[in-house]
């Protein structure tokens, strides 16, 4: 008899402890874990994903992701994770029932991220270097997704973000429908051969060469690039230019993004400007400027912009 | 009296001129090749028929951008020296300079509110100069009713003004730090216009200002023996001083607001002017507005082609410049006073 | 001629000149004696235009405050007490700015105005200086090139605050003779104001004595420069002495009080 009830509490005590354990990771208004949305959102854990910085141990299931990275906001919701969100930063415009706060992704307040109570926070390399350190410090598990280098890394951290938030599968499947999408968007394009691009990235001139994300976009689309030979000369890779670098090298197609007022008429009263023929054969191609300067699942979109572009200066 | 000696530095000012202007239609990013420039020159000319044109892209590239940029250097560089000069005049100070009442400070914050609040743009420079004048007004008003039309009242309340106009920019800068890029940008000075308007919108405030201070150079002259006696020698020293201030003011209010904060030119070219050619401001004023139109010509030239094509802000390559000089003026003589 | 009737200054809510009245006739040369703060100085900046008097001052019957700064220009020449000299003007271009009145407002010099130039440069004995920087001049050569911009202003009227001062003897008497003659060939009227009793009883045909902004005592030398007058209104002891008629000032040897 005696011993039935010890079993009994043996057989308890590892609930009650389990009860305890999910109560102390939280407090009352924590999700319970709830099985289909989340579909196996438990199983599977500990995992480990490799980030900026190494090797990273996620070990249980996240409950309380913070993004302070739009493309990791976008990234989130696309596997799925929506459920495990519950702050973004205030640059997470995308998509709207994103929860929105006012912290910012490059100065961003500790503090204020504490708030939240994060099990793990997304960062990307407009955070602050001591800010990561800082969030380790206070038991948080930290995923440093930077900008990506190319389509591949890209494809990685969608699936690294997927596997850390326990969303596996359907990290696979946005990445595969990508893929497709692309690489149909890319036979699809005219030969951009002997054309060359030139992609502005802010109202100072700054370009984007080829060794960039965007660059290797229109490498692969078959264009020169007028910022290389700039790149070249100083060194980096998002060179500055002058208006007279620019007019004399009488780019083809000329890329914009919709941030910062301007657009083909603003360009066109660029003194000077009016010369390259691109400016007034519609050669002028405005894109979205969030869409361009992410690297997550709209991807597609920036490349079907430049594409269609690149259709307009063929025809 | 010194006719000999200043016909020379006319001439030699004049020369300096040319070659910056040259060199600033000859030199850029854009590598067209000067006998191609001197071609296209010459076939401009009206009745002599030599010379061949340049191609579109390269004739674009030369009249719509280099020959506006050297336009606006002259303008802007003769201005801010000739100012400058104009100031040390009037408040017989060899450290004065054009944005010693808050101008700059002023243009400084409306450009900053241009930028932040309007995308810049078109607002711009028309912020600017309202700003620049906002400024100076006040600081004069300031000046009036505190007491005493003593040049060193105005000076100080030139000095609240631009305080408080820097922390009015300063806060506006944390409140849309996103603008923080294009404010510095502009604050350190750049020629890279929007082509002839911007040569067109300052062309008339720089002249008339040009004009207005040269026709009182001999009256400033007579400043140099102070207030009270260049009275009894009959000067109408307040209203001499409100002209000349208040043009000097409005000439750099445009050019600032048109090419930013340029520093160096309106403080180092009149001190060179002097230890070349001489104290008497009828020499000083005149001289100044050429060396300084030539010297920021020249000073665009390097700042178009030492990182290019990226472009150095011209008020970096005038600070190069500027502070050296200024250390060789300082060591040289006893400094050439007003 | 300088008439002032009923003249009072006033400077920081002080009456610095209370009530002055007095004639300087055509050719004459009147000078202001008194101890220091007795309103010397404020009178002839009254008189100069430089600072706001009630009361009439008429140079040559015009009324001085009625006259434009230009026109009072051409007709009273100031040398001050401490001019303001540019170290790096030439004599030359010093002299020069006595013309401003001459040139207009935004005029320029011709040949009328370097010739007057010149005259005052020769009169003055300054031509091997003419090239030179006015720093590089002694005190006395240097209010030589003062007077010489005031005698090129070819104005009827000069006005002299404290000529002789920080000068040595010899440049002392050798500025004073100077005027005397200026006075002579242009037919100058003179209003001076000076500390050395002697020598201004020596120049002026007319001395005004003043204390506290008033007339305390005027006119001639042997009238006014009496010990009891100079006691009086100078608060010093001296005892005044006669070499022919000129009398001459001499501060009284010192008593030593007796143990």
């Amino acid at each position: 008899m005696g011993s039935r009830r010890r079993w009994a509490a043996l057989a308890v005590a590892p609930c009650v402890a389990g009860a305890l354990a999910a109560g102390c990771g939280g407090s009352d208004d924590d999700r319970p874990a709830s099985s289909a949305p989340d579909g196996g959102a438990r199983a599977g854990f500990p995992v480990q994903v490799r980030d900026a910085n190494g090797v990273v141990t996620v070990r249980r299931a996240p409950r309380r992701v913070v993004s302070l990275s739009p493309t990791a906001t976008e990234t989130l919701f696309a596997v799925g994770a929506a459920g495990q969100v519950v702050a973004v930063d205030e640059q997470s415009n995308y998509p709207k029932q994103a929860p929105r706060t006012d912290i910012s992704p490059s100065q961003p307040n500790l503090e204020a991220i504490a708030r939240y109570r994060p099990d793990v926070v997304v960062i990307s390399d407009t955070s602050p270097p001591d800010l990561a350190g800082g969030l380790r410090k206070l038991g948080v598990t930290v995923l440093e997704e930077p900008s990506a280098q190319d389509l591949d890394d890209a494809y990685d951290q969608i699936r690294d973000l997927g596997t850390a938030t326990g969303h596996t599968d359907q990290a696979s499947d946005v990445v595969k429908r990508m893929r497709t999408k692309l690489n149909e968007l890319f036979a699809r394009a005219p030969s951009g051969a002997g054309l060359s691009v030139y992609h502005e990235l802010g109202p100072e001139l700054y370009a984007a060469s080829s060794g960039t994300f965007i660059g290797g976009i229109y490498r692969r689309l078959g264009l020169d690039n007028v910022a290389d030979k700039a790149a070249r000369k100083s060194g980096t890779d998002y060179p500055q230019l002058s208006s007279e670098y620019v007019v004399s090298s009488d780019p083809d197609l000329i890329v914009f993004t919709d941030c910062c007022r301007q657009s083909a008429a603003s360009v066109r009263t660029r003194a000077g400007w009016d010369a390259i023929e691109a400016v007034s054969d519609g050669g002028v191609t405005t894109v979205d400027a969030d869409v361009a300067s992410r690297w997550g699942p709209r991807l597609p979109q920036f490349v079907a912009a430049v594409v269609a572009g690149l259709e307009r200066v063929e025809r | 009296m010194s006719g000999g000696v200043t016909s020379r530095w006319w001439l030699g000012g004049a020369a300096a001129l040319v070659v910056a202007v040259l060199a600033g239609l000859g030199v850029g990013p854009a590598g067209i090749a000067p006998g191609a420039i001197a071609g296209e020159l010459l076939s401009r000319l009206p009745v002599v028929h030599a010379g061949r044109p340049l191609g579109r892209l390269d004739a674009t590239v030369l009249w719509e951008l280099r020959a506006p940029r050297v336009a606006l250097g002259a303008l802007v560089g003769a201005m801010l020296a000739c100012a400058g000069g104009a100031y040390q005049a009037v408040f017989r100070n060899p450290l004065a300079d054009p944005y010693l009442l808050g101008v700059a400070a002023g243009a400084g914050l409306g450009a900053t509110a241009a930028i932040a609040y309007a995308g810049g743009g078109e607002l711009l420079p028309l912020a600017a100069f309202a700003g620049a004048t906002a400024a100076v007004t006040a600081a004069y008003l300031l000046g009036r009713s505190v007491g005493g039309r003593a040049t060193a009242t105005l000076i100080l309340a030139g000095v609240a003004v631009a305080a408080f106009a820097t922390a009015a920019q300063s806060f506006v800068l944390q409140q849309n730090a996103d603008s923080v890029q294009s404010v510095y940008a502009w604050l350190l000075g750049r020629l890279s216009t929007s082509g002839w308007s911007d040569v067109l919108l300052v062309m008339p405030y720089v002249a008339v200002s040009l004009a207005v201070i040269v026709a009182h150079r001999r009256a400033l002259d007579v400043l140099r023996v102070g207030d009270e006696e260049a009275a009894s020698l009959g000067v109408p020293v307040a209203r001499v001083r409100f002209a000349v201030v208040a043009a000097a003011t409005l000439g750099t209010a445009a050019a600032v607001a048109v090419s930013g904060l340029i520093g160096f030119v309106g403080i180092v070219i009149p001190h060179a002017v002097r230890l070349l050619a001489g104290t008497s401001y009828r020499v000083v004023l005149p001289l100044a507005g050429l060396l300084g139109a030539a010297f920021l010509v020249l000073a665009d030239v390097v700042a178009r082609t030492a990182l290019s094509p990226a472009e150095l802000p011209i008020g970096v390559v005038t600070a190069f410049v500027g502070a050296p000089f200024f250390v060789v003026v300082l060591r040289t003589t006893r400094m050439a006073g007003p | 001629m300088i008439a002032l009737e009923n003249v009072s200054v006033r400077l920081s809510g002080a009456s610095v000149v209370d009530g002055v009245s007095l004639t300087v006739p055509d050719r004459g040369w009147t000078t202001l004696i008194g101890a220091n703060g007795a309103g010397k100085t404020s009178l002839l900046r009254a008189v100069a235009g430089l600072v706001a008097h009630t009361g009439s001052i008429a140079l040559d019957g015009r009324e001085s405050s009625r006259l434009r700064a230009p026109e009072r220009g051409r007709m009273v020449a100031v040398v001050p007490q401490s001019p303001l000299l540019p170290a790096d003007m030439t004599v030359t271009e010093y002299v020069l700015l006595g013309r401003t009145p001459h040139l207009g407002y935004l005029g320029r010099a011709g040949r009328r105005d370097m010739q007057a130039v010149d005259v005052a440069i020769g009169r003055l004995a300054l031509r091997p200086l003419a090239p030179r920087r006015l720093d590089e001049l002694s005190g006395g050569e240097r209010q030589r090139a003062v007077l010489a911009r005031a005698i090129a202003q070819e104005a009827p009227i000069l006005l002299l605050d404290e000529p002789t001062t920080a000068l040595d003897v010899g440049r002392q008497q050798e500025v004073l003779e100077l005027v005397a003659e200026l006075r002579a060939e242009r037919g100058l009227v003179v209003l001076a104001a000076m500390h050395d009793l002697t020598l201004a009883g020596q120049y002026a045909e007319s001395l005004v004595l003043l204390d506290a902004g008033r007339v305390a005592a005027e006119g001639p030398a042997s009238e006014v420069l009496t010990e009891e007058l100079i006691a009086r209104h100078y608060r010093a002891r001296v005892r005044v002495e006669r070499i022919g008629e000129t009398p001459v000032v001499l501060p009284a040897p010192r008593e030593v009080a007796a143990r």
